[in-house]
């Protein structure tokens, strides 16, 4: 009886527009509740809120623990990022500019990093540093170094992607017209290379960040006493209580985040990265 | 995001021209520039899981870490004992109901993403599926902990509508891991969907509506069958994902629901047993592996390559 009464095709878009509904909800739900329960005046967490506070926040930022995770992550982040642009920019040169037959196999190895998952990959480098350390002995797991190259790798793959395809986009003809009129390899490279790939290096950069600052799964191996990363700081938190101060905490990590990523959308539409 | 192995690898490969690299070939050096990111994943990567494969065949001296002896003792351990089966078999099941949840989901987002009327809308649908990929996975269980908590909203909700009396114990339930994996795997499907429903045209469509197709049967035996591949290397993707998770069972399962990852933790952080966490990383890694390659064969013999 209702079909009839509904233009055809109505049943359809009604479920699979439910089902849209439904999917961004659940991706967009514990997001927005997490900052929500931030500013809940009890200790507690109780629905609904008897009032709004913002001191969860001033709480948070008392605790040695989350500054000190936020300085580590801060520093790790940008010293992987600087190590996988380092060695992730010429990588990516070669890719876009070779014809030799290995390439395909470089690339796989260079991409090697997503496909190996993290909890196997943290923790042979785990126990990789372990041995390097009793064979030199020189410590190496729970150092800053050791989860700088740990994170330097999962930021590696990033880079090598979003630069090779900017170099493969570029217009070629800049090079070959500065090399014909006498510039050299090194000066193409800084001064008609590199500026035409300039958005595909800050999203590189930028994503290395990002994907370094909230990994959790490789961290989990390499940290140790005084180099716990933010991530970290919180999951250790969380396993034994969830209050608002925690979601303060993540509260502003998402805020962080957020601004690192509205900076890149400018620059490079974050839409064209996956 | 990058589908492991299935789509990112290959795509990138078919970007890159054919043409002859007429002005870099005859730079001296040129051949080394991949050598730094070559050594990183070297060191980093390609030594340290060589040294778990050789530690997965040692024997455990709980008194010595050292590499002794041996044994393919880890491996019969970890299929001798119905604990471990059963963990694997978990691990397989949360991935599997995952998967099958986010494919539910995943598609009609992606469809919403990729049909949508204005492009204001679409940016806006594309950035709600990559803004919460990019926060991390201990903050968006969080969210999920909150959620579902004695007191939380969804008890809220139920105790306040009417249709429960007391509060329901959802933390700690197999449902409570599953929607806050779903959650967190669906940005990949939506994503990978996504971008191959970008590739389909709309044409098809519209050629099945005016031939008198109604709207279900233009989707289900027009547009479903063209996006196949993609449906297919989202799976894949997700499934892979979830037989790795490690926030979610930690966080929303509780310390009596034991998945493959955290074990691996366990396995060599608190109980300092280097050969069995390394088997356990093989297992997990070789059940990834000939599921991926099973199910690719079997898909490719239906649709052709993919």
């Amino acid at each position: 009886m209702l079909s009839r009464l509904l233009p055809p095709g109505a049943g359809f878009r009604l479920a699979m527009g439910t089902l849209a509904v439904l999917a961004f909800l659940l991706l967009a739900g514990p997001l927005a509740t997490v900052v929500w329960v931030s500013f809940f005046q009890g200790k507690i967490i109780a629905f609904p809120p008897e009032g709004y506070t913002l001191s969860w926040y001033a709480a948070a930022w008392e605790m040695p623990r989350f500054r000190g995770g936020l300085a580590t992550s801060l520093w790790v982040a940008l010293a992987a990022t600087a190590a996988s642009l380092a060695a992730g920019v010429p990588a990516a040169l070669y890719l876009a500019r070779t014809e030799f037959r290995g390439r395909e196999a470089i690339q796989s190895v260079l991409l090697g990093p997503l496909i190996v998952p993290g909890i196997v990959a943290g923790l042979a480098l785990y126990m990789f540093l372990i041995e390097a350390e009793i064979l030199t002995g020189v410590q190496f797991a729970q150092t800053m170094g050791g989860l700088v190259l740990g994170h330097s790798l999962i930021a590696l793959p990033w880079t090598v992607r979003l630069v090779t395809a900017a170099l493969v986009g570029m217009d070629r003809q800049a090079e070959e017209a500065a090399a014909v009129m006498g510039a050299r390899p090194l000066a193409v490279f800084f001064l008609v290379t590199l500026p035409a790939i300039r958005s595909g290096l800050v999203a590189g950069g930028l994503f290395s960040f990002v994907i370094s600052f909230v990994d959790l799964e490789k961290s989990l191996f390499l940290v140790g006493p005084g180099t716990t990363t933010l991530p970290i700081a919180i999951i250790n938190y969380l396993e034994w209580s969830v209050d608002p101060t925690i979601a303060a905490v993540a509260t502003a990590q998402i805020a962080a985040i957020s601004a690192v990523m509205i900076a890149t959308d400018r620059v490079f539409k974050l839409t064209r990265a996956f | 995001m990058v589908e492991p192995g299935v789509q990112g690898v290959s795509d990138l490969a078919a970007t890159l021209p054919p043409g002859p690299a007429r002005v870099r070939r005859s730079v001296p050096g040129f051949a080394l520039l991949p050598v730094p990111a070559l050594v990183l994943v070297g060191i980093g990567l390609i030594l340290p899981l060589g040294l778990i494969a050789r530690y997965s065949l040692a024997e455990f001296d709980p008194a010595d870490i050292a590499l002794q002896g041996l044994t393919a003792g880890n491996y019969l351990k970890f299929f001798g004992d119905p604990f471990y089966r059963e963990v694997l078999g978990r691990t397989l099941a949360v991935a599997a109901g995952s998967t099958a949840a986010c494919l539910l989901l995943g598609v009609p987002a992606a469809y919403a993403i990729s049909r949508a009327r204005s492009a204001r809308l679409r940016s806006a649908l594309l950035l709600l599926a990559i803004v919460p990929l990019l926060m991390g996975n201990a903050v968006r269980a969080l969210g999920w902990m909150v959620l579902l908590s004695e007191r939380g909203i969804v008890n809220q909700a139920l105790t306040g509508l009417g249709l429960a009396d007391a509060p329901v114990r959802l933390m700690y339930t197999p449902l409570a891991v599953t929607l806050s994996l779903v959650a967190v795997l669906l940005p990949f499907m939506v994503l990978t969907l996504q971008s191959v429903f970008d590739s389909i045209s709309p044409v098809y469509e519209d050629a099945a509506a005016t031939m008198g197709a109604p709207p279900w049967a233009a989707f289900r035996h027009v547009f479903l069958p063209l996006a196949m591949p993609g449906l297919f290397s989202g799976s894949l993707l997700v499934f892979i994902l979830g037989m790795n998770a490690y926030a979610s069972p930690v966080l929303l399962g509780g310390p009596a629901f034991h998945m493959m990852a955290p074990m691996v933790y366990e396995q060599a952080v608190e109980a300092f047993n280097w050969p069995f966490a390394s088997a356990l990383a093989f297992v997990l890694m070789a059940a990834t592996l000939v599921l991926t390659v099973l199910s690719s064969r079997v898909l490719q013999k239906r649709y052709g390559r993919l």
